[in-house]
């Protein structure tokens, strides 16, 4: 679906291409791609009107930068209208303070309370939960047990049936730690009562932050809630979840600019290991399904750094492990392979469907194998032979056939970077290409 | 719940009224001289009809204004204006969370409702209008589905699978189904099938303990097709009429998960699978609705979190892609907070008329 879409956002940015003066009808065309694009990312309807106003203003009106392309001025103005909604990332303090969440039923709170405890503990911080919800059967199993595994202690009695009691008690049989999460019920701005608990809370526990949880699905509702709970209790910071479906968290945004705070959090997935912090970049460019405005950015800004990755070598056919491991590395930061793949204009040539096929988990699973490689091999991969393998797989913890399985998939990378070399032609610039597709990294 | 979307809707059928009345006024008035007929030919003659508005002895309502003046505003100017006042109205859709291809597909509709009438004009003039929307809303919505009616026309036991993303409230519209069920007098087993999520077989287990409803239940982290071919087994031999299976929240992404769930769907082998998801979804709601029909299929919907203050675009995005009808909607935190969905009269709410 957004595929579609940031395809049409390129078609209108290629009729930027090659035009020395901003054409008025392409930037039109643009911004509705533009619209339209954020529209079915859920970002509220009234902010992407905002936005793509001043976006064609702003267009049409400054003068592109010296050694820019009308393109490149565009899109790069797209960009920083963007990153203004998004930028403020709210700042995460090592420091002992408590921190209530708040948020819809269902938008995956205490999920997202464990990763934080999880998080803060892997800081190296004395870390307690106070299960808060007295409502939803079943939660305080759900917090204890997570808890449980992760060796945080946490306070609730599921027998309690008022919020505020059991806080206070909480707040005192955990007074040892320096940082305690309030897990709260789920509730929706219209239910007077749970607004009430939970501006209750919010004085009781005199909370340090307080974070509100929007699933990435959530759709134009999300100011309206925001809106309401910023009023109720003074949001100061967003926590998307979520984000590892299809939804292109959109609705976060709303909130976010409803709320004049930043997105602190991102969960994606259903480990506890599975939040991160936010990154405006990587979080606009799955927005938009486009890599490649970072690259841009750093290229307007002049600070294109050092290659890590030695583009005319691997154009000259010589791609070894290690470069790919650098990929591996920098796929994390940038999302799914096909999305980078996509950048490249590569027309209507068809990739091995296997290139794509690789998981996150296997990802992770790959790097840990080229750990365990000496610097011999990441650069001649040909030299391991079986008892190489095995010592591989062994100082891995992998068994040999993920260890070949590895190799397999170097080999289709291999290929696939080769065929590009091939399909390149005389006339098109393949070599800055991948230079741009590498300063991302 | 579609309070909200009927209030934008009227707004923007208000403004539509005005901007086409201020154009209209001009041309009616050459309309007059050239007189009341249905014979002329022409199309720009045709406004003989806009004195409707003044004529109408009972005070037009805005409905009326906006049938009357859409439709001689489709004859009088051009289709690019028509086009301008139909892309309110897609904002107005996109703004209660119609996802943006089913609003394409709804004002693709409205309009070509609206170029058609314009061959027929002369007949009955109003009517059409608002005829074309209802009729783009009630085709996307389809009809209800009768549950009781369901499991009166089955053998028995009727088994249900429940499915949907995380979070949309699955195991509570188990829970409030059970209840209801119960009280239309039918017996009723649940199957404890998330086993993934902590505290999930707490949840659930004691919700059917409040409501006297037996539950089958494995420990933790257990194979879920075994715990729902439990269930189903138990219901068999005790006779019990409906079996309500809860699964686990699962993305439609993960492969593994789907493909466990399609496990449960052969081993159990549902009469119905029902997908849930909340009515504030966004634009999301038609892509997992579309996978998890296409994967594991899906026979109705149930809307939950319908109290707040959603739009209720999440309920014409979803039937609008996956074509299923619409069961229940969840309005609440208690267990008689489920409605069952009614699509002409929420269409008919939606339009102010019955």
């Amino acid at each position: 679906m957004l595929d579609g879409l940031s395809s049409s956002l390129k078609d209108a940015l290629k009729k930027l291409a090659g035009k020395t003066v901003i054409d008025r009808a392409a930037v039109d065309e643009l911004v509705k791609d533009l619209q339209r694009a954020l529209i079915s990312s859920d970002v509220n309807v009234k902010l992407v009107m905002e936005l793509s106003k001043a976006v064609r203003t702003r267009s049409l009106e400054e003068e592109p930068p010296k050694g820019m392309t009308v393109r490149e001025h565009v899109l790069r103005i797209v960009y920083q209208e963007l990153v203004r909604l998004v930028w403020a990332s709210t700042d995460v303090k090592l420091e002992p303070q408590t921190i209530l969440m708040a948020g819809l039923q269902g938008s995956g709170k205490t999920t997202t309370t464990a990763k934080l405890a999880r998080f803060f503990q892997k800081k190296g911080m004395k870390v307690g939960v106070i299960c808060a919800d007295t409502f939803r059967p079943g939660a305080f199993d759900q917090i204890s047990t997570l808890c449980t595994k992760i060796h945080v202690p946490c306070y609730g009695n599921p027998q309690e049936k008022d919020a505020l009691k059991i806080t206070r008690e909480g707040l005192a049989s955990l007074k040892e730690q320096e940082l305690i999460i309030v897990d709260t019920q789920g509730r929706h701005a219209l239910e007077a009562d749970l607004i009430k608990e939970i501006i209750d809370l919010n004085l009781l526990t005199k909370a340090t932050h307080r974070w509100l949880v929007i699933d990435a699905a959530l759709g134009q509702q999300a100011s309206e809630q925001a809106r309401r709970f910023h009023e109720a209790i003074n949001i100061d910071g967003v926590i998307i979840t979520k984000m590892d479906g299809t939804a292109k968290g959109g609705g976060a945004l709303s909130a976010v600019a409803e709320t004049k705070s930043g997105i602190v959090f991102i969960g994606s997935g259903e480990t506890i290991d599975d939040l991160e912090r936010f990154d405006p970049d990587g979080f606009i460019s799955r927005l938009l399904g486009m890599g490649d405005l970072k690259a841009l950015m750093e290229k307007a800004n002049e600070a294109i750094r050092p290659e890590d990755v030695n583009v005319d070598a691997m154009m000259k056919g010589k791609f070894t492990l290690r470069d790919m491991y650098k990929q591996l590395e920098a796929l994390n930061k940038m999302g799914p392979l096909k999305q980078i793949m996509g950048m490249l204009p590569l027309g209507n040539m068809e990739l091995p469907e296997g290139v794509y096929d690789v998981t996150s988990t296997k990802m992770v699973r790959y790097r840990i194998i080229m750990d365990s490689m000496t610097p011999k091999e990441l650069d001649d991969p040909s030299l391991i032979n079986s008892s190489r393998m095995q010592r591989i797989a062994h100082g891995a913890g992998a068994s040999p056939d993920e260890v070949r399985e590895l190799l397999k998939y170097y080999k289709m990378m291999q290929r696939t970077l080769k065929g590009l070399r091939g399909a390149s032609g005389g006339k098109f610039n393949m070599q800055r290409l991948m230079k741009r597709f590498s300063g991302m990294q | 719940m579609f309070g909200g979307l009927r209030e934008k809707l009227q707004a923007a059928r208000s403004r539509l009224g005005s901007s086409i009345q201020t154009v209209i006024t001009a041309p009616a008035a050459d309309a007059e001289k050239t007189g009341v007929s249905d014979k002329s030919a022409s199309a720009p003659e045709k406004p003989s009809v806009p004195p409707a508005v003044p004529e109408i002895p009972v005070k037009p309502t805005i409905v009326d204004k906006f049938k009357v003046l859409l439709i001689e505003r489709e004859l009088i100017v051009s289709e690019k204006d028509v086009s301008e006042a139909l892309s309110e109205l897609e904002i107005t859709l996109l703004e209660s969370d119609v996802a943006l291809p089913v609003t394409d597909a709804i004002i693709a509709h409205v309009k070509k409702g609206l170029v058609g009438k314009h061959r027929k004009i002369g007949e009955s003039v109003d009517s059409l209008v608002v005829g074309a929307l209802r009729d783009a809303l009630l085709d996307v919505l389809g009809s209800g589905f009768d549950l009781q009616a369901y499991i009166r026309s089955h053998p028995r036991p009727v088994k249900i699978l429940f499915t949907g993303v995380n979070g949309t409230g699955k195991t509570t519209t188990v829970a409030k189904i059970g209840s209801l069920l119960k009280k239309q007098g039918f017996s009723v087993v649940i199957g404890a099938g998330d086993t993934y999520r902590a505290g999930a077989i707490e949840q659930i287990g004691v919700h059917a303990e409040r409501l006297g409803i037996k539950i089958i239940q494995h420990p933790e982290g257990g194979d879920p097709s075994a715990v729902l071919f439990d269930t189903v087994q138990y219901a068999t031999s005790h006779k019990i009429d409906v079996v309500l299976a809860d699964t686990a929240g699962r993305f439609h992404n993960k492969a593994n998960l789907m493909s466990q769930l399609d496990k449960i769907k052969r081993v159990m082998k549902p009469d119905l699978i029902v997908y849930v998801d909340e009515a504030v979804a966004g634009n999301d709601a038609v892509t997992r609705a579309a996978e998890f029909d296409k994967t594991v299929g899906a026979d109705a919907v149930v809307l939950t979190k319908a109290d707040m203050d959603s739009r209720g675009g999440a309920a014409i995005s979803i039937a609008h892609t996956i074509g299923k009808p619409l069961m229940f909607i969840g309005t609440g935190q208690s267990y008689d907070d489920i409605a069952p969905f009614e699509p002409a009269d929420v269409v008919g709410e939606l339009l102010g008329d019955a």
